[in-house]
């Protein structure tokens, strides 16, 4: 496991300099991520120490971002003035954007050449 | 009461200057909340991360105990997000075969569904008179949380309320999500899979995959790659028509 988790790191370490001097506005993570991805790509197999790290991380995801989203607090008063908004934003954006993209994928399959 | 014994303040005093408190306060609130989410038999509603941040912060606001403190100790759980980041590549690259055959469509709900979910929240948040810090945290909140979080840095808003409503949008997406994929008559659990994860993410993934496997499948690989895409697009859009 620990070798997973090493090279998981160095992939997250070579993203975050790529990120800090060469492309500013794509989060260090991320460039991490594309470079993991391409290197599994090129070996075409997932080590299994890096599987075993992914695996564990994907289970417990939502523990992670606990401590910033309870940041909300200090949002509060400010949250609570423009409820109605928020909620009408975030409602009617999920819902059109579970449409279209349900929509999107179902006609262009049904005029694209794998239509069954 | 035994003279050896420290009194219960000086307890106190040791415990909350130390990051233990917030670590065992984070990590006990989210196992509870994993224990009502699984006593509900997993209904979105009862989303873990929304019964953690509510029992952390009632406990907060009763232990009179500020933000900064409690992140100063829950700083090494939130250090782990972006060595998660990283490894949301697994997921992807075992996603990838699914693409083959079916590229342009996947493609195009991808890129269709990811502007629909920033135009429409944007415009609707600022129709209805929202300022521009609630604006700013909308931009990002259908893509996975951490990078959600990534993004938010970069252009300039809140992560934390960006954190806040991809929550909700993964919880509204989970919940709401079926009923829209009927009304548009989408039948096929791969297209009804992909149309949640772009939506939702991590949590409407999950939904996905208590309801059918090919479901969460997809919907696993339209959350990855959309993260990775809204990652790169999101904060060069933004930062060209400001």
């Amino acid at each position: 496991m620990i070798d997973g988790l090493v090279r998981i790191l160095v992939f997250q370490g070579i993203g975050e300099v790529i990120a800090k001097f060469v492309i500013p506005l794509v989060p260090g993570p991320v460039i991490g991520l594309v470079l993991l991805l391409a290197f599994l790509v090129w070996r075409g197999a997932v080590p299994e120490g890096v599987e075993l790290v992914s695996a564990t991380f994907m289970r417990y995801f939502g523990l992670l971002f606990v401590p910033a989203a309870v940041g909300v607090v200090l949002f509060w008063p400010h949250l609570q003035r423009q409820a109605l908004a928020i909620a009408v934003a975030l409602i009617g954006s999920v819902v059109a954007t579970v449409a279209v993209a349900a929509l999107l994928a179902k006609l262009l399959t049904r005029s694209g050449t794998d239509a069954p | 009461m035994r003279p050896d014994l420290p009194a219960i303040h000086e307890i106190w005093v040791y415990l909350s200057g130390s990051p233990l408190l917030a670590l065992i306060l984070t990590l006990a609130a989210y196992q509870a909340g994993v224990m009502i989410y699984e006593r509900t038999r997993l209904n979105p509603l009862a989303n873990p991360v929304l019964i953690a941040v509510t029992l952390i912060a009632l406990t907060l606001a009763a232990l009179d105990m500020p933000y900064a403190t409690y992140f100063e100790g829950a700083q090494f759980v939130h250090f782990l997000l972006g060595t998660a980041t990283v490894s949301l590549a697994v997921p992807i690259y075992k996603g990838l075969p699914s693409l083959r055959g079916r590229f342009l469509p996947l493609t195009a709900a991808l890129l269709g569904g990811g502007a629909t979910s920033i135009v429409s929240a944007v415009l609707l948040a600022r129709l209805l008179g929202a300022d521009e810090t609630i604006v700013g945290g909308l931009y990002a909140k259908s893509l996975t949380a951490p990078i959600a979080m990534g993004v938010a840095e970069r252009i300039d808003a809140s992560p934390t309320l960006t954190a806040v409503f991809t929550v909700t949008t993964g919880i509204l997406g989970a919940a709401l999500g079926r009923f829209v994929l009927d009304a548009v008559r989408c039948r096929e659990w791969w297209q009804r899979g992909f149309a949640i994860g772009v939506a939702a993410h991590g949590i409407g993934t999950s939904r996905a995959f208590s309801v059918h496997p090919e479901a969460g499948a997809y919907a696993g690989l339209a959350m990855g790659l959309h993260g990775v895409i809204g990652a790169i697009v999101i904060p060069w859009a933004v930062s060209t028509l400001r």
